[in-house]
């Protein structure tokens, strides 16, 4: 399902002027000292933005998943402290298998081999760690076993941790949890951890780019030597190189978004989380080599967005994980069709 | 705050265009049957009229140009997939390189037409090379200082001066020339025209400059008292900087600035074999992330091209991470290949592969626009200078 580019411009439209306007550094700060920002969710909810991927027979605003990585892009590019990437995907992902996803901020688990999760005659058992604002969340939306369920916060014990964005990413231990409501569903775990990967990577251009707009607006503000920092060659060219690993992961992030919305191979996902992850920790040193002392205070503004890359770049499959599944398809495929496959964007075989 | 200005939109390649894919590889398999790896990843800098007159028989030379001249009026893209092909295969493309990405086009877009019918057909048919004649010794990358002068003379120009790092001087037959046929070396930009020179003219010597292979590919070429007709101003006397300006986005986007040694991938591919440890497996994964990525970009801006944009900031920002990629390639490729090897006895063979893209490597970001060059550009676009 296509979205057209009007709905995507009023979607991001709305986005945008939301998250920039009312996503304030106050209420970034205040949440990583536990106040949960219920108004901004409040206003957000009102727009529909996190239904932006939900058909519109249960509820949604009936966009796609593209869409929903625009608003997600805006969202990066704000520091947005709320669970957008999980309600979006998992009110989708529900929505999708039928259920009515409930109101309010959702928390996403997702069974992977190495933590698995099983949904059995509607109840969830297993452990799942690090789940991203599981402890604020009144419902989490679980994806196992073919299966997705919606289990409420009630039923579950979380082990409540902070993460160095300063958000929870908690630990949940599902004990034969009764899920309010479960259903087959179309999307297996596997592909739920590429969405959410997906969600991450767009999330991270988004972040990158605001980065991008911060350090070159300081460099023209600061000055020595009785001159704006910007006109030495030296800060012109590391902010020239940093805009490089900005552009690569904006250009993957986009095109994965995109070919997910047309239905395309996991190919492009695994690629641009990858090349996001990779590229984070450069884009991340070279910004606070650039602003000195002031941006590694906490009262600068900077960190809010090279913590939140050096921590998305590990959330949903780093690049180790997912970089390991597309050189192992590879390899598998052999010399010859590596060039078949990085033009289809699908391992050829 | 206002927002970076960098936009690459994502751009696929049109149905026809990927037919043409389809098309271009059979052909490259039955021509090119038995390149050594070693061979293969030369590709746009080995040169082989055969091939060329091969491609030209197949209609891929100058398949965006008017019928009129021999062309399909096809569209860039068109143009992009071939290249792509050709790199992605390492043919040895490189006779016919330059008149088929900028010679050719700056003639259809600047040339009198008696230029255009006497150059163009021979373009296309893979019988006619052209060079570039743009640095000098003292004009590298501050390219305005050019001091070669053209004087008016009796029905045409008489030429002086001296070009460099003339890329395959020796066996073509033209060289579009900049040089100053007006003012003085201070009026920089203005006073430059571009003229094409038939090499083989009197007052001309090519002499080769060897590279750090052992290789003859640059020139030093001089022009002592050299005439050059009038029919053969491009474009209009003083609009040299124009034009070459006007093409540099179309030379730095291009497949040639990511995928020159893409061959050293598929050749770790192979050494690692089909089933590597875990380690090998992330390194090459993040390998095809980042060229997959890259693509991406290049695609985009080709995109940009054909709907009339001049994206010369995207442009130089794909050929700075291109450069650096096809760079970072043989180093990375030697280290795991020689730690991963499936077979021991292949190894030997991949390491020189590996080593002859070593010493190939600098040049990445030297020519078409240094590293330093492409960042003041891309730092003019984040509006830092």
């Amino acid at each position: 399902m296509a979205s057209d580019n009007e709905t995507r411009d009023m979607f991001v439209e709305t986005a945008s002027r939301l998250f920039s306007e009312q996503a304030t550094r106050e209420i970034i700060n205040a949440f990583e000292k536990g106040t949960w920002p219920a108004d901004l969710w409040k206003q957000v909810e009102e727009t529909g933005l996190p239904w932006a991927a939900v058909p519109e027979n249960v509820g949604g605003a009936g966009g796609n998943v593209g869409d929903l990585m625009a608003v997600l892009r805006e969202a990066g590019r704000n520091a947005v402290p709320l669970p957008l990437a999980e309600t979006g995907l998992g009110a989708m992902i529900a929505g999708e298998a039928g259920l009515t996803p409930p109101s309010g901020p959702l928390a996403l688990a997702i069974s992977e081999s190495g933590a698995p999760l099983r949904i059995e005659g509607g109840k969830v058992s297993g452990k799942a760690k690090r789940v991203a604002f599981a402890s604020v969340c009144d419902n989490i939306v679980v994806v196992a076993s073919g299966q997705v369920a919606i289990v409420p916060k009630s039923a579950v014990k979380i082990d409540v941790k902070q993460g160095q964005t300063g958000e929870p990413y908690d630990d949940v231990s599902f004990d034969a949890a009764a899920a309010s409501a479960s259903a087959p569903s179309k999307v297996s775990p596997e592909r739920a951890l590429e969405l959410a990967a997906l969600a991450r990577t767009n999330q991270m251009t988004g972040a990158a780019d605001r980065i991008l707009a911060i350090t070159t607006q300081y460099s023209k503000e600061r000055v020595q030597f009785g001159r704006s920092i910007s006109t030495f060659q030296a800060i012109q060219h590391m902010l020239a190189e940093l805009s490089t690993y900005v552009a690569a992961v904006a250009a993957a992030a986009r095109v994965a978004a995109r070919d997910a919305e047309e239905g395309g191979d996991s190919f492009s996902i695994w690629a641009a989380k990858t090349q996001a992850s990779d590229a984070a920790n450069k884009i991340c040193a070279i910004a606070h080599q650039s602003m000195g002392a002031m941006g590694f205070t906490y009262e600068h503004i900077l960190h809010h967005y090279t913590r939140r890359l050096w921590v998305w770049r590990r959330d949903y499959g780093s690049e180790s994980y997912w970089g390991a599944k597309l050189g192992r398809a590879m390899c598998e495929a052999g010399p010859d069709a590596m060039w078949p496959s990085l033009t289809a964007s699908k391992v050829a075989t | 705050m206002t927002m970076p200005t960098l936009d690459f939109p994502p751009f696929r390649l049109p149905p026809d265009a990927e037919e043409l894919r389809t098309e271009v590889r059979a052909f490259l398999k039955e021509i090119l049957p038995n390149l050594s790896a070693g061979e293969r990843f030369k590709s746009w800098n080995s040169r082989s009229p055969e091939f060329s007159k091969a491609m030209g028989d197949k209609g891929w030379i100058g398949i965006t140009w008017p019928k009129k001249y021999g062309g399909a009026e096809k569209s860039f893209l068109h143009r992009y997939v071939i290249t792509e092909e050709l790199l992605a295969n390492g043919a040895p493309a490189g006779s016919h390189w330059v008149a088929d990405r900028q010679s050719g086009p700056n003639i259809l877009r600047y040339g009198s037409e008696e230029m255009k019918d006497t150059i163009l057909p021979r373009i296309v048919k893979g019988e006619c090379f052209f060079a570039i004649g743009m640095s000098e010794p003292d004009s590298g990358s501050d390219l305005a200082s050019v001091r070669t002068r053209a004087d008016k003379v009796e029905g045409g120009w008489r030429v002086n001066g001296t070009k460099i790092w003339t890329s395959g001087a020796h066996r073509s037959h033209y060289a579009i020339t900049l040089l100053r046929t007006s003012g003085q070396r201070e009026d920089r930009h203005r006073g430059l025209s571009q003229l094409v020179i038939d090499l083989k003219s009197p007052g001309i010597t090519i002499r080769p400059i060897i590279n750090l292979n052992g290789k003859h590919d640059w020139n030093e070429v001089v022009f002592r008292d050299c005439f050059v007709p009038d029919s053969m101003m491009l474009g209009e006397e003083g609009d040299g900087w124009l034009q070459v300006t006007g093409e540099l986005a179309y030379e730095r986007s291009g497949p040639e600035r990511i995928l020159t040694n893409i061959h050293v991938l598929k050749e770790l591919i192979r050494i690692v074999g089909r089933q590597p440890g875990h380690q090998a497996q992330v390194t090459i994964g993040k390998l095809a992330a980042r060229v997959w990525s890259l693509r991406q970009m290049s695609l985009s801006v080709a995109g940009m091209l054909q709907a009339g944009k001049s994206p010369a900031v995207e442009s130089s920002v794909t050929k700075d991470l291109g450069t650096h990629f096809q760079q970072d390639l043989p180093e990375i490729a030697r280290v795991l290949g020689e730690s991963e090897a499936a077979d021991e006895n292949d190894i030997q063979e991949f390491l020189d592969v590996c080593q002859m893209a070593t010493l190939a490597a600098p040049a990445y970001s030297i020519q078409g626009g240094t590293t330093q060059v492409l960042r003041g550009i891309i730092a003019r676009g984040l509006g830092l200078r």
